[in-house]
């Protein structure tokens, strides 16, 4: 199924966009044609392969801090995994 | 094959193919399974409030193809899992989902995709250009698991005729039967004797199962529900209109 993502446009024309996604920073050659009017800088919300929303600065900062805690939580080592003294 | 486009969660989908092919369950494939970001959580939500393990066959059952599990799950403990374990949600948009589905929100895969699009900022009706329409339509189709009867099975491809869904003038229902081609995996117990007649699910450009007339029953009556869910949330979206 499909993953709901937020990035930034690192680049984008031709109704196409790059983008680095939060969380792991992944980048994705994005379709932004049905959201129009997005440019480089602009954050927006991926479903599939579909840009589907353009999301605000501060909104954009919000989700980030969401992914960034998912991401570093990701990253902690699991109780079982954690080396033994 | 699971997440051959990368939209759904880790990149170790060969050894989640072969799990499926050799019908092998085991730690490391529990492991795998949970790092679908967007589908285990709603395994561990139906799990939850039916006092089932997340990998019981019912559970993702019903939340893939849909059963009676997902009738057990309270609007209110939804609601809360939405705003709490759904990552990256806009919390705005939950209650705005909430508010104008109420009870009929399930955690069911086909809602989650139809619901994304009616709570997205994509405009629809006349602002809506024919070609996006397409997109969103083509979108939900893929993404949703659908179902069909098989009319030819090839080496690697079976034709099967369908109900897309039809997004028209802000309004999603199923069109009229039309026949796609979709890949399928003979390796897979499931596929080894597909006939003409036999039923499938569909996500993306794959068959994943052939289902039962139970599931068939289910799979539509849910979807249907679904749809019913998301033309609430529609009529009630001011970007919609």
């Amino acid at each position: 199924m499909c993953i709901t993502k937020v990035g930034k446009v690192l680049s984008a024309g031709k109704g196409r966009a790059q983008v680095e996604f939060f969380g792991a920073g992944d980048l994705g050659d994005v379709d932004v044609s049905v959201v129009g009017g997005v440019t480089e800088g602009a954050f927006v919300e991926v479903f599939g392969d579909l840009a589907l929303s353009v999301l605000s600065p501060a909104e954009a900062r919000r989700r980030k801090a969401v992914w960034d805690e998912v991401r570093k939580a990701a990253m902690m080592p699991s109780p079982r995994r954690r080396a033994r003294p | 094959m699971p997440n051959s486009l990368g939209y759904c969660g880790p990149d170790d989908r060969g050894l989640i193919l072969r799990h499926i092919e050799e019908s092998k369950g085991g730690d490391n494939l529990a492991s795998i399974l949970k790092e679908f970001e967007a589908a285990y959580p709603f395994l561990r939500l139906i799990a939850r409030s039916t006092g089932m393990d997340a990998f019981d066959y019912a559970v993702p059952e019903a939340y893939w193809i849909g059963n009676s599990l997902l009738d057990r799950v309270e609007t209110p403990e939804f609601y809360r899992f939405s705003h709490q374990e759904l990552v990256g949600k806009d919390p705005k948009e939950v209650r705005r989902l909430f508010r104008s589905a109420g009870g009929r929100a399930r955690p069911h895969h086909t809602f989650y995709v139809m619901s994304t699009y009616a709570t997205s900022s994509v405009a629809d009706g006349p602002s809506l250009s024919q070609d996006g329409r397409q997109k969103v339509q083509g979108l939900i189709n893929n993404c949703r698991i659908s179902w069909g009867e098989v009319k030819e099975v090839g080496k690697k491809r079976l034709a099967v005729k369908y109900e897309p869904v039809l997004l028209d003038d802000g309004r999603l229902s199923l069109a009229a039967p039309a026949v796609r081609k979709v890949s399928y995996n003979p390796e897979v117990g499931s596929f080894s004797k597909v006939k003409p007649g036999d039923w499938v699910t569909m996500h993306w450009d794959y068959a994943c199962e052939v289902i039962s007339p139970a599931q068939l029953r289910n799979i539509a009556k849910y979807t249907a529900l679904d749809i019913d869910a998301t033309n609430r949330i529609l009529k009630a979206s001011p970007r919609k209109r």
